[in-house]
Protein backbone atom coordinates (compact mmCIF):
# COMPACT_ATOMS: atom_id res chain seq x y z
CA UNK A 1 0.00 0.00 0.00
CA UNK A 2 1.58 3.56 -0.99
CA UNK A 3 0.98 6.79 0.89
CA UNK A 4 1.59 10.23 -0.05
CA UNK A 5 2.90 12.46 2.35
CA UNK A 6 2.99 16.01 1.71
CA UNK A 7 6.23 17.88 3.76
CA UNK A 8 6.34 21.58 4.00
CA UNK A 9 5.75 23.99 2.64
CA UNK A 10 6.26 24.79 6.18
CA UNK A 11 7.93 22.00 8.13
CA UNK A 12 10.52 22.59 10.86
CA UNK A 13 12.88 20.57 9.14
CA UNK A 14 13.27 22.85 6.28
CA UNK A 15 14.29 26.48 7.01
CA UNK A 16 12.72 27.97 3.78
CA UNK A 17 9.19 27.42 2.24
CA UNK A 18 9.46 24.34 -0.20
CA UNK A 19 6.68 21.49 -0.69
CA UNK A 20 7.80 18.10 -1.11
CA UNK A 21 5.32 15.16 -1.45
CA UNK A 22 6.73 11.52 -0.82
CA UNK A 23 5.19 9.02 -2.15
CA UNK A 24 5.56 6.07 0.97
CA UNK A 25 5.61 1.88 1.08
CA UNK A 26 6.06 1.47 5.23
CA UNK A 27 9.13 3.93 6.05
CA UNK A 28 10.60 3.90 2.83
CA UNK A 29 10.38 6.35 0.10
CA UNK A 30 9.59 5.75 -3.76
CA UNK A 31 8.69 8.38 -5.23
CA UNK A 32 9.65 12.26 -4.65
CA UNK A 33 7.99 15.39 -6.32
CA UNK A 34 9.06 18.73 -5.47
CA UNK A 35 7.03 21.83 -5.31
CA UNK A 36 8.25 25.36 -6.05
CA UNK A 37 7.07 28.64 -5.99
CA UNK A 38 6.71 29.40 -2.05
CA UNK A 39 9.19 32.26 -2.35
CA UNK A 40 8.53 34.07 -5.58
CA UNK A 41 9.92 37.84 -4.93
CA UNK A 42 9.78 38.97 -8.81
CA UNK A 43 13.80 40.14 -8.31
CA UNK A 44 14.35 39.78 -12.25
CA UNK A 45 11.01 42.26 -13.07
CA UNK A 46 12.50 44.57 -10.67
CA UNK A 47 15.83 44.84 -11.78
CA UNK A 48 14.68 46.00 -15.53
CA UNK A 49 13.20 48.53 -13.17
CA UNK A 50 16.38 49.72 -12.11
CA UNK A 51 19.81 51.24 -13.41
CA UNK A 52 22.79 48.98 -13.85
CA UNK A 53 24.24 50.18 -11.18
CA UNK A 54 21.71 50.00 -8.39
CA UNK A 55 21.19 45.86 -9.59
CA UNK A 56 24.52 45.19 -7.80
CA UNK A 57 22.57 45.52 -4.50
CA UNK A 58 19.31 43.76 -6.08
CA UNK A 59 20.91 40.99 -7.26
CA UNK A 60 23.43 41.15 -4.13
CA UNK A 61 19.58 40.14 -2.12
CA UNK A 62 18.49 37.10 -4.06
CA UNK A 63 20.12 35.65 -1.19
CA UNK A 64 21.79 35.83 2.25
CA UNK A 65 24.57 33.47 2.00
CA UNK A 66 25.35 33.57 -1.35
CA UNK A 67 25.40 37.36 -1.77
CA UNK A 68 28.52 38.11 -2.87
CA UNK A 69 28.33 34.77 -5.68
CA UNK A 70 25.46 36.48 -7.78
CA UNK A 71 26.60 40.08 -7.11
CA UNK A 72 30.30 39.01 -8.79
CA UNK A 73 28.17 37.05 -11.81
CA UNK A 74 25.90 39.98 -12.11
CA UNK A 75 29.17 42.66 -12.21
CA UNK A 76 31.44 40.06 -14.50
CA UNK A 77 28.48 40.41 -16.90
CA UNK A 78 28.06 43.66 -16.84
CA UNK A 79 31.60 44.64 -17.04
CA UNK A 80 31.84 42.13 -20.15
CA UNK A 81 28.89 44.24 -21.31
CA UNK A 82 30.30 48.08 -20.98
CA UNK A 83 33.43 46.83 -22.50
CA UNK A 84 35.85 47.30 -19.28
CA UNK A 85 38.17 46.17 -17.22
CA UNK A 86 38.75 46.29 -13.83
CA UNK A 87 42.03 46.69 -12.31
CA UNK A 88 44.24 43.58 -11.26
CA UNK A 89 43.98 44.67 -7.29
CA UNK A 90 40.33 44.62 -7.67
CA UNK A 91 39.63 41.81 -9.33
CA UNK A 92 42.32 39.98 -6.47
CA UNK A 93 40.47 41.57 -4.15
CA UNK A 94 37.00 40.35 -5.47
CA UNK A 95 37.87 37.09 -5.75
CA UNK A 96 39.18 37.57 -1.90
CA UNK A 97 35.84 37.77 -0.74
CA UNK A 98 34.53 35.26 -2.93
CA UNK A 99 36.28 33.06 -1.29
CA UNK A 100 35.99 34.00 2.21
CA UNK A 101 32.34 34.00 1.76
CA UNK A 102 32.79 30.24 -0.04
CA UNK A 103 34.39 29.35 3.77
CA UNK A 104 31.86 31.13 5.38
CA UNK A 105 29.04 29.16 3.40
CA UNK A 106 30.92 26.07 3.80
CA UNK A 107 30.92 26.25 7.69
CA UNK A 108 27.62 27.06 7.82
CA UNK A 109 26.80 23.73 5.94
CA UNK A 110 29.02 21.72 7.79
CA UNK A 111 27.17 22.51 11.00
CA UNK A 112 23.66 22.15 9.13
CA UNK A 113 24.99 18.46 8.43
CA UNK A 114 26.00 17.73 11.72
CA UNK A 115 22.60 19.23 13.06
CA UNK A 116 20.56 17.31 10.85
CA UNK A 117 22.76 14.18 11.41
CA UNK A 118 21.50 14.96 15.48
CA UNK A 119 25.60 15.69 16.09
CA UNK A 120 24.46 19.05 17.31
CA UNK A 121 28.03 19.82 19.66
CA UNK A 122 29.70 19.59 15.49
CA UNK A 123 26.82 22.25 14.49
CA UNK A 124 28.00 24.21 17.75
CA UNK A 125 31.29 24.62 16.89
CA UNK A 126 31.59 25.09 13.23
CA UNK A 127 29.04 28.07 13.45
CA UNK A 128 31.42 29.25 16.34
CA UNK A 129 34.11 29.10 13.96
CA UNK A 130 32.24 30.80 11.05
CA UNK A 131 32.44 33.62 13.17
CA UNK A 132 35.83 34.07 12.94
CA UNK A 133 35.03 34.08 9.08
CA UNK A 134 31.98 37.09 9.67
CA UNK A 135 34.19 38.87 11.58
CA UNK A 136 37.12 39.27 8.78
CA UNK A 137 34.29 40.25 6.08
CA UNK A 138 32.68 42.74 8.17
CA UNK A 139 36.17 44.14 8.45
CA UNK A 140 36.84 43.88 4.76
CA UNK A 141 33.57 45.33 3.45
CA UNK A 142 31.44 46.90 6.36
CA UNK A 143 28.92 44.48 6.71
CA UNK A 144 28.47 40.31 7.78
CA UNK A 145 25.82 39.22 4.99
CA UNK A 146 25.50 41.95 2.35
CA UNK A 147 29.31 43.03 1.47
CA UNK A 148 28.66 45.27 -0.98
CA UNK A 149 32.04 45.54 -1.93
CA UNK A 150 31.51 44.92 -5.96
CA UNK A 151 31.09 48.07 -7.86
CA UNK A 152 31.03 48.32 -11.78
CA UNK A 153 34.78 48.18 -12.73
CA UNK A 154 36.30 46.89 -9.83
CA UNK A 155 35.78 46.80 -6.13
CA UNK A 156 34.75 49.47 -3.70
CA UNK A 157 37.57 49.38 -0.80
CA UNK A 158 40.94 48.44 -0.63
CA UNK A 159 42.45 47.01 2.37
CA UNK A 160 45.79 47.80 4.39
CA UNK A 161 48.56 45.84 5.54
CA UNK A 162 46.95 45.74 8.78
CA UNK A 163 43.75 43.55 7.85
CA UNK A 164 46.04 41.73 5.54
CA UNK A 165 47.53 40.48 8.78
CA UNK A 166 44.36 39.69 10.78
CA UNK A 167 42.75 37.64 7.97
CA UNK A 168 46.38 35.59 7.75
CA UNK A 169 46.14 35.04 11.43
CA UNK A 170 42.88 34.30 11.54
CA UNK A 171 43.22 31.83 8.45
CA UNK A 172 45.78 29.94 10.44
CA UNK A 173 42.98 29.49 13.39
CA UNK A 174 40.72 28.24 10.84
CA UNK A 175 43.05 25.71 8.69
CA UNK A 176 43.56 24.11 12.25
CA UNK A 177 40.36 23.99 13.16
CA UNK A 178 39.38 22.67 9.45
CA UNK A 179 41.78 20.04 9.91
CA UNK A 180 40.22 18.53 13.00
CA UNK A 181 36.56 18.31 11.65
CA UNK A 182 38.31 16.42 9.04
CA UNK A 183 39.76 14.14 11.61
CA UNK A 184 36.70 13.86 13.28
CA UNK A 185 35.12 13.03 10.65
CA UNK A 186 37.52 9.87 10.11
CA UNK A 187 37.15 9.08 13.67
CA UNK A 188 34.17 9.18 14.56
CA UNK A 189 32.12 6.45 13.81
CA UNK A 190 28.56 6.78 14.71
CA UNK A 191 28.67 10.63 13.03
CA UNK A 192 29.93 8.92 9.57
CA UNK A 193 27.67 5.72 10.37
CA UNK A 194 25.10 7.93 9.86
CA UNK A 195 25.52 9.83 7.18
CA UNK A 196 27.29 7.06 4.43
CA UNK A 197 25.34 5.25 2.09
CA UNK A 198 22.61 8.20 2.58
CA UNK A 199 21.24 9.81 -0.41
CA UNK A 200 22.91 7.95 -3.47
CA UNK A 201 23.65 9.23 -6.64
CA UNK A 202 25.44 7.51 -9.16
CA UNK A 203 28.11 9.64 -11.23
CA UNK A 204 25.89 8.51 -14.58
CA UNK A 205 22.88 9.93 -12.72
CA UNK A 206 23.92 12.75 -11.76
CA UNK A 207 25.69 13.32 -15.17
CA UNK A 208 22.06 12.92 -16.85
CA UNK A 209 20.83 14.96 -14.19
CA UNK A 210 22.98 18.05 -14.29
CA UNK A 211 24.18 17.84 -10.92
CA UNK A 212 26.34 21.11 -9.76
CA UNK A 213 28.87 21.72 -7.35
CA UNK A 214 29.57 19.78 -4.16
CA UNK A 215 26.54 17.52 -5.33
CA UNK A 216 28.05 16.71 -8.60
CA UNK A 217 32.13 16.68 -7.31
CA UNK A 218 31.11 13.87 -4.60
CA UNK A 219 29.80 11.55 -7.28
CA UNK A 220 33.04 11.68 -8.77
CA UNK A 221 32.58 14.24 -11.69
CA UNK A 222 35.62 16.39 -11.52
CA UNK A 223 33.44 19.74 -12.43
CA UNK A 224 34.36 23.01 -11.23
CA UNK A 225 33.90 26.76 -13.11
CA UNK A 226 36.65 28.21 -11.65
CA UNK A 227 38.93 25.83 -13.29
CA UNK A 228 36.92 24.78 -16.51
CA UNK A 229 36.01 27.97 -17.20
CA UNK A 230 38.27 30.37 -15.33
CA UNK A 231 36.73 33.70 -14.71
CA UNK A 232 38.83 36.99 -12.92
CA UNK A 233 42.06 35.40 -11.99
CA UNK A 234 41.19 31.49 -11.46
CA UNK A 235 43.61 31.08 -14.68
CA UNK A 236 47.34 31.79 -12.49
CA UNK A 237 45.69 30.74 -9.08
CA UNK A 238 47.23 27.17 -7.74
CA UNK A 239 44.25 24.84 -6.09
CA UNK A 240 42.87 21.73 -6.95
CA UNK A 241 39.10 20.26 -7.68
CA UNK A 242 38.06 18.62 -4.63
CA UNK A 243 36.27 15.32 -5.24
CA UNK A 244 34.87 12.50 -3.59
CA UNK A 245 34.12 8.45 -4.84
CA UNK A 246 31.37 7.78 -2.56
CA UNK A 247 28.16 9.39 -4.30
CA UNK A 248 26.84 9.77 -0.68
CA UNK A 249 26.49 12.42 1.71
CA UNK A 250 29.49 11.18 3.54
CA UNK A 251 31.28 12.20 -0.07
CA UNK A 252 29.81 15.57 -0.31
CA UNK A 253 30.86 16.24 3.42
CA UNK A 254 34.54 15.64 2.42
CA UNK A 255 33.98 17.46 -0.41
CA UNK A 256 33.33 20.50 1.51
CA UNK A 257 36.08 20.19 4.12
CA UNK A 258 38.72 19.52 1.32
CA UNK A 259 37.49 22.62 -0.53
CA UNK A 260 37.64 24.63 2.82
CA UNK A 261 41.28 23.60 2.62
CA UNK A 262 40.98 24.81 -1.45
CA UNK A 263 40.07 27.97 -0.01
CA UNK A 264 42.51 28.73 2.68
CA UNK A 265 44.80 28.18 0.17
CA UNK A 266 43.49 30.59 -2.21
CA UNK A 267 43.31 32.97 0.52
CA UNK A 268 47.13 33.01 1.43
CA UNK A 269 47.54 33.38 -2.03
CA UNK A 270 45.24 35.90 -2.68
CA UNK A 271 47.09 38.13 -0.03
CA UNK A 272 50.56 36.70 -0.60
CA UNK A 273 50.31 37.98 -4.30
CA UNK A 274 48.41 41.09 -3.59
CA UNK A 275 49.12 43.65 -6.55
CA UNK A 276 49.13 47.03 -6.09
CA UNK A 277 47.61 49.88 -7.85
CA UNK A 278 43.62 51.41 -8.19
CA UNK A 279 40.66 48.84 -7.30
CA UNK A 280 38.49 50.27 -9.52
CA UNK A 281 37.96 52.02 -13.13
CA UNK A 282 35.34 54.09 -13.64
CA UNK A 283 32.41 52.59 -15.37
CA UNK A 284 29.92 54.07 -18.71
CA UNK A 285 26.46 54.25 -17.07
CA UNK A 286 24.95 52.91 -20.01
CA UNK A 287 25.64 49.39 -22.39
CA UNK A 288 26.01 49.10 -25.69
CA UNK A 289 22.61 46.49 -26.99
CA UNK A 290 24.42 43.21 -26.28
CA UNK A 291 23.76 39.98 -24.38
CA UNK A 292 26.09 38.23 -22.34
CA UNK A 293 25.91 34.79 -19.94
CA UNK A 294 28.30 34.83 -17.05
CA UNK A 295 29.04 31.92 -15.11
CA UNK A 296 30.28 31.64 -11.48
CA UNK A 297 31.60 28.60 -8.80
CA UNK A 298 29.12 29.68 -6.08
CA UNK A 299 29.72 27.66 -3.04
CA UNK A 300 26.73 25.12 -4.04
CA UNK A 301 27.41 24.47 -7.49
CA UNK A 302 27.78 27.35 -10.73
CA UNK A 303 25.55 30.02 -11.21
CA UNK A 304 24.51 31.29 -14.16
CA UNK A 305 23.15 35.11 -15.16
CA UNK A 306 22.15 35.95 -18.44
CA UNK A 307 22.01 39.35 -19.10
CA UNK A 308 20.82 41.35 -21.97
CA UNK A 309 20.80 45.32 -22.47
CA UNK A 310 19.66 47.58 -24.82
CA UNK A 311 21.46 50.74 -24.99
CA UNK A 312 19.87 52.61 -22.10
CA UNK A 313 21.29 52.32 -18.31
CA UNK A 314 18.80 49.32 -17.45
CA UNK A 315 19.04 46.19 -18.36
CA UNK A 316 16.64 44.62 -21.18
CA UNK A 317 16.75 41.09 -19.47
CA UNK A 318 17.62 39.31 -16.08
CA UNK A 319 17.49 35.78 -16.12
CA UNK A 320 19.57 34.13 -12.87
CA UNK A 321 19.90 29.94 -12.68
CA UNK A 322 20.69 29.59 -8.92
CA UNK A 323 22.50 26.21 -8.42
CA UNK A 324 20.04 24.94 -6.29
CA UNK A 325 17.72 24.88 -9.32
CA UNK A 326 19.97 22.89 -11.11
CA UNK A 327 20.09 19.95 -8.38
CA UNK A 328 16.78 19.67 -7.37
CA UNK A 329 16.23 16.76 -9.99
CA UNK A 330 19.06 14.79 -8.64
CA UNK A 331 17.67 15.28 -5.59
CA UNK A 332 14.35 13.35 -6.27
CA UNK A 333 16.85 10.30 -7.38
CA UNK A 334 18.66 10.60 -4.20
CA UNK A 335 15.42 10.23 -2.22
CA UNK A 336 14.03 7.78 -3.81
CA UNK A 337 14.44 4.42 -1.84
CA UNK A 338 15.88 6.35 0.74
CA UNK A 339 13.82 6.27 4.16
CA UNK A 340 11.58 9.08 5.75
CA UNK A 341 14.31 9.88 8.45
CA UNK A 342 16.75 10.55 6.06
CA UNK A 343 14.87 13.17 4.04
CA UNK A 344 16.09 16.29 6.20
CA UNK A 345 19.92 14.83 5.95
CA UNK A 346 19.69 14.38 2.06
CA UNK A 347 17.63 17.26 1.37
CA UNK A 348 20.61 19.77 3.64
CA UNK A 349 23.39 17.85 1.43
CA UNK A 350 22.90 19.55 -1.67
CA UNK A 351 22.56 22.60 0.47
CA UNK A 352 19.05 24.38 -0.76
CA UNK A 353 18.77 27.94 -0.75
CA UNK A 354 14.83 28.23 -1.74
CA UNK A 355 15.13 32.04 -2.42
CA UNK A 356 18.07 31.60 -4.71
CA UNK A 357 15.75 29.21 -6.78
CA UNK A 358 12.42 30.60 -7.02
CA UNK A 359 11.79 31.69 -10.24
CA UNK A 360 8.56 30.99 -11.79
CA UNK A 361 4.72 30.38 -10.93
CA UNK A 362 3.76 27.06 -11.13
CA UNK A 363 -0.11 25.93 -9.92
CA UNK A 364 -0.89 22.86 -9.09
CA UNK A 365 -4.53 21.24 -9.61
CA UNK A 366 -5.55 19.39 -6.45
CA UNK A 367 -7.92 17.22 -7.77
CA UNK A 368 -6.52 15.96 -11.04
CA UNK A 369 -2.64 16.95 -10.13
CA UNK A 370 -2.01 19.04 -13.23
CA UNK A 371 0.13 21.69 -13.41
CA UNK A 372 0.31 24.56 -15.43
CA UNK A 373 2.06 28.13 -16.03
CA UNK A 374 -0.06 31.09 -15.73
CA UNK A 375 -0.38 34.20 -16.32
CA UNK A 376 -1.11 36.84 -13.76
CA UNK A 377 -4.33 38.40 -16.09
CA UNK A 378 -5.31 34.78 -15.94
CA UNK A 379 -5.58 34.42 -12.68
CA UNK A 380 -7.05 37.89 -12.18
CA UNK A 381 -9.80 36.91 -14.44
CA UNK A 382 -10.37 33.67 -12.64
CA UNK A 383 -10.74 35.20 -9.51
CA UNK A 384 -13.37 37.53 -10.68
CA UNK A 385 -15.51 34.71 -12.26
CA UNK A 386 -15.15 33.18 -9.17
CA UNK A 387 -16.54 36.12 -7.21
CA UNK A 388 -19.61 36.27 -9.56
CA UNK A 389 -20.53 32.79 -9.42
CA UNK A 390 -19.90 32.64 -5.39
CA UNK A 391 -23.27 32.73 -2.96
CA UNK A 392 -23.40 35.92 -0.77
CA UNK A 393 -21.89 35.45 2.68
CA UNK A 394 -25.08 36.00 4.92
CA UNK A 395 -23.97 35.69 8.73
CA UNK A 396 -20.33 37.57 7.62
CA UNK A 397 -19.72 40.28 10.15
CA UNK A 398 -17.26 42.72 10.46
CA UNK A 399 -14.45 41.94 12.77
CA UNK A 400 -14.85 45.03 14.89
CA UNK B 1 38.13 4.50 13.77
CA UNK B 2 38.04 5.62 17.85
CA UNK B 3 34.65 5.79 19.90
CA UNK B 4 34.09 9.00 21.01
CA UNK B 5 36.72 11.13 19.54
CA UNK B 6 35.10 14.06 19.92
CA UNK B 7 34.93 13.83 23.63
CA UNK B 8 38.33 15.50 25.20
CA UNK B 9 37.50 18.43 22.36
CA UNK B 10 33.65 18.16 24.08
CA UNK B 11 36.05 17.99 27.98
CA UNK B 12 38.08 21.10 26.99
CA UNK B 13 35.10 23.04 26.28
CA UNK B 14 34.04 22.94 29.78
CA UNK B 15 36.34 25.18 31.20
CA UNK B 16 36.17 27.76 28.60
CA UNK B 17 34.64 31.05 28.43
CA UNK B 18 31.43 31.15 26.33
CA UNK B 19 31.89 32.55 22.38
CA UNK B 20 29.16 34.73 22.83
CA UNK B 21 29.36 38.03 24.91
CA UNK B 22 26.23 38.90 27.28
CA UNK B 23 24.91 41.07 24.80
CA UNK B 24 22.24 44.24 26.07
CA UNK B 25 25.64 44.66 28.97
CA UNK B 26 28.22 43.99 26.80
CA UNK B 27 28.50 45.21 23.16
CA UNK B 28 30.45 44.19 20.82
CA UNK B 29 32.87 46.91 19.21
CA UNK B 30 31.87 47.37 15.38
CA UNK B 31 34.92 47.65 12.37
CA UNK B 32 35.90 50.88 11.53
CA UNK B 33 34.34 50.77 8.03
CA UNK B 34 31.27 49.74 9.41
CA UNK B 35 28.22 50.76 7.20
CA UNK B 36 25.63 52.13 9.20
CA UNK B 37 23.00 54.96 8.64
CA UNK B 38 23.78 57.54 6.15
CA UNK B 39 23.86 61.30 7.41
CA UNK B 40 24.19 64.73 6.28
CA UNK B 41 26.95 67.30 6.61
CA UNK B 42 24.16 69.78 5.34
CA UNK B 43 26.68 72.84 4.89
CA UNK B 44 28.44 70.66 2.29
CA UNK B 45 25.32 69.26 0.08
CA UNK B 46 25.89 71.31 -3.69
CA UNK B 47 22.00 69.50 -4.60
CA UNK B 48 23.75 67.31 -7.42
CA UNK B 49 21.40 64.81 -6.31
CA UNK B 50 24.26 62.16 -7.32
CA UNK B 51 22.80 60.12 -4.18
CA UNK B 52 18.87 60.38 -5.12
CA UNK B 53 19.83 58.82 -8.75
CA UNK B 54 21.80 55.73 -7.30
CA UNK B 55 20.03 54.87 -4.31
CA UNK B 56 19.03 51.37 -4.90
CA UNK B 57 16.19 51.48 -2.46
CA UNK B 58 14.96 54.77 -3.18
CA UNK B 59 14.90 55.84 -0.15
CA UNK B 60 16.53 59.50 -0.34
CA UNK B 61 14.60 62.41 -1.53
CA UNK B 62 15.72 65.97 -1.91
CA UNK B 63 12.69 68.48 -2.17
CA UNK B 64 13.08 71.87 -2.97
CA UNK B 65 11.71 74.15 -0.41
CA UNK B 66 12.72 77.53 -1.91
CA UNK B 67 14.38 77.95 -5.04
CA UNK B 68 14.80 81.72 -4.73
CA UNK B 69 16.78 81.00 -1.35
CA UNK B 70 18.57 77.88 -2.38
CA UNK B 71 17.13 76.54 0.11
CA UNK B 72 16.41 72.71 -0.22
CA UNK B 73 15.28 69.69 2.17
CA UNK B 74 16.99 65.82 2.16
CA UNK B 75 14.68 63.09 3.62
CA UNK B 76 16.54 59.93 4.32
CA UNK B 77 14.20 57.23 4.35
CA UNK B 78 16.05 54.64 7.25
CA UNK B 79 13.31 52.13 6.43
CA UNK B 80 13.58 51.62 3.32
CA UNK B 81 17.42 52.22 3.74
CA UNK B 82 19.67 49.17 3.08
CA UNK B 83 22.80 50.15 4.17
CA UNK B 84 24.59 49.82 1.15
CA UNK B 85 26.30 53.02 1.58
CA UNK B 86 26.24 53.83 -2.10
CA UNK B 87 25.01 57.63 -1.77
CA UNK B 88 28.31 57.72 -0.23
CA UNK B 89 29.87 56.86 -3.25
CA UNK B 90 28.18 58.10 -5.16
CA UNK B 91 28.68 61.89 -3.28
CA UNK B 92 30.88 64.57 -5.57
CA UNK B 93 31.60 66.72 -2.62
CA UNK B 94 35.16 66.31 -1.86
CA UNK B 95 35.07 65.83 2.06
CA UNK B 96 31.83 64.08 1.29
CA UNK B 97 28.27 65.72 2.38
CA UNK B 98 26.82 62.13 3.05
CA UNK B 99 28.47 59.98 5.32
CA UNK B 100 27.67 56.52 7.41
CA UNK B 101 27.51 56.26 11.09
CA UNK B 102 28.63 53.57 13.01
CA UNK B 103 24.77 52.68 15.08
CA UNK B 104 23.56 49.18 14.37
CA UNK B 105 20.56 49.48 17.28
CA UNK B 106 17.96 51.30 15.06
CA UNK B 107 15.08 49.75 15.61
CA UNK B 108 12.35 51.96 15.80
CA UNK B 109 8.39 51.16 16.86
CA UNK B 110 7.04 53.37 13.81
CA UNK B 111 8.61 53.25 10.10
CA UNK B 112 7.73 57.00 10.79
CA UNK B 113 10.34 57.69 13.60
CA UNK B 114 13.23 56.14 11.36
CA UNK B 115 12.53 59.18 8.95
CA UNK B 116 15.78 62.00 9.19
CA UNK B 117 15.20 65.21 7.68
CA UNK B 118 17.81 68.19 6.78
CA UNK B 119 16.55 71.56 5.77
CA UNK B 120 19.41 73.41 4.58
CA UNK B 121 21.31 75.95 1.87
CA UNK B 122 22.91 74.76 -0.67
CA UNK B 123 26.45 75.00 -0.41
CA UNK B 124 28.41 76.41 -3.12
CA UNK B 125 30.16 74.58 -5.75
CA UNK B 126 33.81 74.50 -5.11
CA UNK B 127 36.23 74.62 -8.27
CA UNK B 128 38.37 72.16 -8.82
CA UNK B 129 42.21 72.92 -8.05
CA UNK B 130 43.43 71.17 -11.23
CA UNK B 131 41.02 73.03 -13.47
CA UNK B 132 40.92 76.28 -11.46
CA UNK B 133 42.90 79.18 -12.20
CA UNK B 134 44.53 80.59 -9.26
CA UNK B 135 42.50 84.03 -9.43
CA UNK B 136 39.35 81.69 -9.50
CA UNK B 137 40.64 79.67 -6.54
CA UNK B 138 41.49 83.28 -4.39
CA UNK B 139 37.90 83.94 -5.17
CA UNK B 140 36.69 81.08 -3.64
Amino acid sequence: MKFTVPIGPQHPALKEPISLRMTLEGEVIRDADIRLGYNHRGLEKLAEEKTWLQNIYVTERICGICSHSHATCYTQGVEKLMEIEPPKRGIYLRFLVAELERVHSHLLWLGVAGHEAGFDTFFMYTWRDREVVMDILEMVSGNRVHYAINTLGGVRRDIDDLQKKKILDSLDFLRRRSEFYFKIGANEPSFVARIAGVGRLSKEDALALCAVGPTARASDISQDVRKDDPYGMYAEVPFEVATATSCDVLGRVVVRVKELMQSYNIIEFLLKNLPDGPVAVRAPRRAKPNEVVSRYEAPRGENIHYIKSNGTDKPERLKVRAPTLANYPATVVMLRNGFIADIPLIFAAIDPCICCAERAVVLVDGRSGEEKIVLMSELRKQAHERWKKAPLKKDAVWPF
Amino acid sequence: MRIAAFLPEILRHLFKKPATVDYPFQKLEVPKDFRGTPFLHPELCIVCRACVRDCPAEAIDILTVNEADKKFKMVIHNDRCIHCAQCVESCPTAPKALEMDHLFEIAAFSRWDLKKEWEYVKAQVKPKAAAGTPSAEAKS
